[in-house]
C-alpha cells in the first residue's frame, strides 16, 4: 500500500518534469537554447499566485469544469498497473473504464471551449470533438487485442501478467498493438503531427484553442489535467508494451519505470523535431493506420496464432 | 387473456417508469395544446396500450393492442396539425407503421394456423411443424424494426419524433421503441425458438448499421428533436447489438455468455428509455421557451434555464456513455459481450465480430461529439437569437417531469445490482441459466464479465472516487482565497457577439466533411459584396442541407417506381380503339404462334422469325411512331 501510494506521488509529481523535459530537448535538438526542465512547476506556480479571470458570458461550467477535466484523470492516476512486482494495485477497473473517464475529462474540456462564445473554443472543441470520435475505435480494438495476449481487461492485471510471462508466441500482434497505441499516446495528448502544443496559431491549435479563454488557477488545472494525462498514457505504454524491469527491488523497479518514461519522452520529442504538424483532415489517415495496426494485431492473433 | 410471467411485469415496470415522470411534464406543457381533451384522451389511451401490449397473452390480443398503440400515437402526431410538414409526418409514421403491422399480421396468422385465440406456448408447436422458420423469423424482423426503428426501417423517426409534441416524442421515443423489443423478446424466445446462426448474425449487422447510420445522421441534424430522433436510431442499434450477440452465443450453445449479451441489451433498454426521455423533455422544455427547434437559434440558455439545463447535461453524459453514468455501465456490458467472441471456435465469426466492436467503439466517440454540440451550442456560449434571449425556466410540473426522469437515470446507476437481478430472472424465466452469481461473485459492488479474461467495473466506486476528488480540488481552491475578474471574453480586439461564436454547422464541419461521401451535403453559399471590392461582403449566408441515404435511395426510388409503373398503366388506360384492336390481333397471332411452337413442333428458325414478326407488329401497331 506505501508503495502504491508512493508510486502515484512520485507520478503526480514528475508528470510536469516530463512535458518541460521534451520541450527542452526538442530545443536543445534545433540548436536553441534550452529551457529549463523545471519550467513546468515554474509555470505551475506562477498561474497559481494570479488572480482568475472570468469571460462575462460563461455560465457556471466555466467554474465546475476544470475540476471535472482534472478529477476523471486523477482518478484513473489510481488504477494504474503497479511498477514493481507484489506491489498494490486496484483490481476492479478495467481498460475500458480507464478510456470513459479519459473521454469523460475530453467530454467537460470540450464544454470548457463553447462555454466562453470565443469562436476559437468552438473551433478547438470541434476539432477535438472529430479526433476524440476518431482515436475511440483503435483504443478498443488495441485494448481488445492486449487484454487476449495478457490474459485480463484489467489494466493492472494485465501489466502483472505480461511481466510475468511475455507472450513470445504473439510478438507479431503484440508489436502491432503497440504501434496502435503508440500512435493513440500521441493523438490522445496533442502532440505534433496530430496538435501543436505549442503554438497560439488558429490555423493549427487543437487543445490550445479550447482553453485559451481561460486563466490563472484554472488554467494552472487544465495545464496540469494535460501532464496528468501525458504521464497515464506513457506509463500504460510502459507497462502493457515494455514489461519488464518489474521482478527487481522497488526503488530499481521505480528506476527502470521512470527511464522508460523518459525514453517515450525522447521518441517524442525526437518525432515532434522531425516531423511537420498534418493538416486537420490528413489526422484521420494517421488514426487510420491505427485503426489497421489494431484489427492486424487481432487477425493476427486470431489467424497466425502470432 | 392476459399473462403476467416475469418479462411482462419488467416491461410494465418499463412504461411505468417511463410515463409518471411524463404525465407531470405533459400537464405542465398542456396550457400549449389547443385541442386539450382530444390529447388527454389519446395520451392515456397510448400509455394503457403499451401496457396492454406487453401483458397480453394471445396473439389476439396482442395485435388489437398493437394497433391501437398505433393509431393513438398517430393521433398524437397530429395534436397540431396545422403545418402541412405535421400531417405529412403523420401520413409517413401511419404508413410506415402499418407496414410493420402487416408482417405482424401475417406473421401471426401463419404461427396461430388462423386460430388467433391461441397463446404463444402454443404457437410454439405449430410454428415448429412450419418448413420455412426462417420466412418467420423476416416477418418478426420487418414487424418490430419497423416500430423500433433499425435501418433500413428507420426513416419515419426523425420526422414524426419533432413533430409530435415534446411529452409524446420523449413517450414515443422512450418507451414506444422499448414496446418493439419486448416483441421480439417475446417471440424470438416464446415462439420461435431454435434460432440458426445465421439470425443472430443478421441482427448483429442490423444493429451495427443502425448505430452508425443513427449517429451520422444526427451529427449533421439541426433540428433538436430530429436530432436525438437520430439517437434513438442509434440507441435501437447499440440494444440490436447485445441481442445479435446474445442470439449468436445462444446457438453456439455458450449459454452463460448469451445469458449476459441478453442482460446487457435489456439494461441498455432500460437505460435508453430514461435518458432518451430525459433528453425529449429537455428538448421540450428549450422548444417550449423559444418556439424554435432550430439548434442554432439557442444558445445561453444555462443561465436562464438551469433545471433544464443540468438534467439534460446528465442526460447528455449517460447517452455518450461516459462513466460513471447507466448509458456507460450498459454500453460496457455490451462491450464485454463482444470481447467473449474470442471463445467461440468459428474463426471467421471471431473474425467479423471486431468490426462490430468497430462500429460500437466509432458510434460511441460519433456520440460524444454529438452531445457536446447539442449541449454545448444550446445552453452554452452567448444566445443566438432574441427568442433565446428571453426564455425562462419552464413551470413547476415541467421541472418535477425532468427531475423525477433525472431520478430514474440516477436510480439505474446506482442500484444497477438490482436491476441486473431482475434482468436476470427474466432471463431464468425464459429458459437461460442464471448468472446474477457469476456477474457479481463478491458482493455487489463489483460487476464482472462473463467472459474469459473479462473485465471488473464497480461504478459506486468510481462515482466515490470522482466525487471525492472532484470535492477535495474544489475545497483546495476554495481555501486558496482566489480573487475573480469578470471580464468579457477576449476576441483579437473585437468584441464578442452571438454571430462571431461557432454554430453547429460549423461545429459538425469537419465530421461532415470526412463523411462527404456519405453525407454528399448540398451546400447553399451566397455572397453580396460591398461595391468595387471581392474581399469584403455586407451579407453573407451559408447552409448545408444532408438527405439521408437510405431516403435518397431506398424509398425514393420505390416511389419512382411506382410513378412509372402507374404512369404505363395510365397510358394503357387510355389508348385510341384502334389501337385496342391492334392489341388483340397481335395477342391473337401470339397465341396462334405459341401453340404452333411449343405444343405443336419445336425448332428455333421457326421461333426467331415468328418473333421477328411478333415484335415488328407490336412496334408498328401498338407502340407506334414515338412523338
Amino acid at each position: 500500500m506505501t508503495i502504491y501510494l508512493m508510486t502515484i506521488a512520485i507520478l503526480l509529481l514528475i508528470a510536469p518534469l516530463l512535458l518541460s523535459f521534451i520541450k527542452a530537448l526538442k530545443m536543445w535538438l534545433l540548436y536553441k537554447k534550452p529551457i529549463s526542465i523545471f519550467q513546468g512547476y515554474r509555470n505551475f506556480s506562477k498561474l497559481m499566485q494570479k488572480e482568475t479571470l472570468v469571460s462575462q458570458e460563461a455560465s457556471i461550467i466555466t467554474r465546475v469544469a476544470p475540476f471535472l477535466v482534472l478529477s476523471p484523470l486523477l482518478a484513473t492516476l489510481l488504477f494504474l498497473p503497479p511498477v514493481t512486482h507484489g506491489a498494490f494495485y486496484v483490481s476492479f477497473v478495467d481498460a475500458f473504464t480507464i478510456t470513459g473517464l479519459i473521454s469523460l475529462s475530453t467530454f467537460f474540456l470540450m464544454l470548457l471551449g463553447l462555454d466562453s462564445a470565443s469562436s476559437f473554443g468552438g473551433m478547438g472543441s470541434s476539432r477535438e470533438a472529430f479526433i476524440a470520435a476518431l482515436v475511440e475505435p483503435a483504443m478498443v480494438l488495441t485494448i481488445f487485442s492486449v487484454s487476449m495476449m495478457a490474459g485480463d481487461l484489467g489494466v493492472g492485471q494485465a501489466g502483472a501478467n505480461l511481466t510475468a510471462h511475455f507472450p513470445k508466441e504473439h510478438t507479431a500482434s503484440f508489436l502491432f498493438a503497440g504501434i496502435s497505441f503508440f500512435i493513440l499516446l500521441v493523438a490522445e495528448n496533442g502532440r505534433i503531427p496530430v496538435d501543436n502544443p505549442e503554438t497560439h496559431l488558429e490555423l493549427t491549435m487543437v487543445h490550445e484553442a479550447m482553453i485559451l479563454d481561460i486563466s490563472g488557477v484554472y488554467l494552472a488545472i487544465v495545464e496540469a489535467a494535460s501532464s496528468v494525462k501525458f504521464i497515464i498514457f506513457s506509463s500504460l505504454f510502459a507497462s502493457l508494451f515494455m514489461p519488464f524491469g518489474m521482478q527487481f527491488g522497488f526503488l530499481a523497479a521505480l528506476v527502470i519505470f521512470l527511464a522508460k518514461l523518459f525514453l517515450i519522452a525522447t521518441a517524442i520529442a525526437v518525432i515532434e523535431v522531425n516531423t511537420a504538424k498534418l493538416r486537420l483532415f490528413k489526422v484521420p489517415n494517421l488514426l487510420g493506420i491505427a485503426i489497421v495496426f489494431a484489427f492486424l494485431s487481432l487477425i493476427t492473433f486470431y489467424v497466425l496464432g502470432a | 387473456m392476459f399473462q403476467f410471467d416475469t418479462l411482462s411485469l419488467l416491461f410494465v415496470f418499463l412504461i411505468l417508469i417511463g410515463a409518471i415522470p411524463n404525465i407531470f411534464y405533459s400537464y405542465g406543457y398542456l396550457p400549449h395544446i389547443e385541442r386539450k381533451v382530444h390529447y388527454q384522451l389519446h395520451y392515456f389511451a397510448f400509455i394503457g396500450s403499451m401496457i396492454g401490449v406487453v401483458i397480453s397473452a394471445n396473439a389476439l390480443m396482442f395485435l388489437l393492442f398493437w394497433e391501437l398503440m398505433s393509431l393513438t400515437s398517430w393521433q398524437l402526431v397530429l395534436t397540431e396539425a396545422k403545418k402541412k410538414k405535421t400531417i405529412d409526418a403523420a401520413r409517413f409514421y401511419f404508413l410506415m407503421t402499418h407496414f410493420g403491422f402487416l408482417f405482424l399480421l401475417l406473421f401471426l396468422l401463419i404461427a396461430t394456423d388462423g386460430n388467433l385465440e391461441l397463446g404463444f406456448a402454443q404457437m410454439q408447436g405449430i410454428v415448429g411443424r412450419f418448413a420455412y422458420p426462417t420466412l418467420l423469423f423476416f416477418f418478426i424482423i420487418l414487424g418490430f424494426l419497423s416500430k423500433a426503428g433499425a435501418v433500413p426501417l428507420h426513416v419515419w423517426l426523425p420526422y414524426a419524433h419533432p413533430e409530435a409534441p415534446s411529452p409524446v416524442s420523449a413517450l414515443m421515443s422512450g418507451v414506444m421503441l422499448k414496446v418493439a423489443i419486448y416483441g421480439l423478446f417475446r417471440f424470438l424466445f416464446d415462439v420461435l425458438y431454435p434460432w440458426p446462426l445465421e439470425w443472430g448474425v443478421l441482427i448483429l449487422v442490423i444493429g451495427s448499421l443502425s448505430s452508425l447510420v443513427g449517429v451520422l445522421y444526427a451529427l449533421s441534424e439541426h433540428d433538436i428533436k430530429a436530432l436525438l430522433a437520430n439517437h434513438s436510431i442509434e440507441n435501437i442499434g447499440i440494444i440490436l447489438i447485445g441481442f445479435g450477440m446474445g442470439m449468436i452465443f445462444e446457438s453456439m450453445h455458450l449459454k452463460v455468455l448469451s445469458s449476459f449479451a441478453f442482460i446487457a441489451a435489456l439494461f441498455h433498454t432500460f437505460n435508453h428509455m430514461s435518458f432518451k426521455s430525459l433528453l425529449f423533455m429537455g428538448a421540450g422544455a428549450v422548444l417550449h421557451q423559444t418556439h424554435t427547434k432550430n439548434i442554432e437559434k439557442y444558445g445561453g440558455l444555462i443561465k436562464a434555464m438551469p433545471v433544464t439545463a443540468l438534467t439534460f447535461l446528465l442526460a447528455s453524459i449517460s447517452i455518450s456513455a461516459l462513466p460513471p453514468t447507466n448509458g456507460f455501465l450498459s454500453e460496457w456490458m455490451i462491450f464485454q459481450s463482444m470481447l467473449g467472441s474470442s471463445n467461440l471456435d468459428n474463426t471467421s465469426l471471431k473474425l467479423a465480430i471486431p468490426f462490430a466492436i468497430f462500429a460500437l467503439a466509432m458510434t460511441g466517440g460519433l456520440a460524444i461529439a454529438c452531445f457536446v454540440k447539442a449541449y454545448g451550442i444550446t445552453f452554452l456560449g452567448l444566445h443566438r437569437s432574441s427568442n433565446a434571449k428571453h426564455a425562462h425556466e419552464v413551470n413547476r410540473l415541467m421541472r418535477l417531469g425532468m427531475i423525477l426522469m433525472a431520478a430514474v437515470v440516477i436510480s439505474l446507476m446506482l442500484f444497477m445490482p438490482f436491476y441486473i437481478g431482475w434482468f436476470d430472472r427474466v432471463l431464468t424465466g425464459l429458459g437461460h441459466l442464471s448468472i446474477y452469481d457469476k456477474i457479481f461473485p463478491d458482493g455487489i459492488w463489483h460487476m464482472h464479465s462473463v467472459a474469459i479474461h473479462g473485465g471488473v467495473v464497480s461504478p459506486l466506486f468510481l462515482l466515490a472516487a470522482l466525487i471525492g476528488i472532484t470535492a477535495l480540488l474544489m475545497y483546495g481552491y476554495k481555501a486558496l482565497h482566489v480573487k475573480e475578474r469578470i471580464h468579457r471574453t477576449w476576441s483579437c480586439g473585437y468584441r464578442t457577439s452571438a454571430r462571431t461564436q461557432y454554430s453547429a454547422t460549423g461545429f459538425a464541419g469537419p465530421i461532415r466533411r470526412f463523411f462527404g461521401w456519405l453525407y454528399k451535403p448540398h451546400e447553399h453559399f451566397s455572397k453580396k459584396d460591398i461595391e468595387g471590392g471581392s474581399g469584403k461582403f455586407v451579407d453573407l449566408h451559408y447552409e448545408v442541407h444532408i438527405k439521408p441515404l437510405f431516403e435518397a435511395t431506398l424509398y425514393e426510388s420505390v416511389g419512382k417506381a411506382v410513378n412509372r409503373i402507374s404512369y404505363w398503366i395510365y397510358r394503357f388506360a387510355h389508348f385510341e380503339q384502334i389501337r385496342y384492336a391492334a392489341m388483340i390481333f397481335n395477342l391473337t397471332l401470339m397465341v396462334l404462334f405459341s401453340y404452333r411452337i411449343f405444343a405443336h413442333q419445336f425448332s428455333w428458325p421457326t421461333l426467331a422469325i415468328e418473333g421477328t414478326i411478333m415484335l415488328i407488329s407490336i412496334k408498328i401497331l401498338i407502340i407506334g411512331e414515338k412523338r
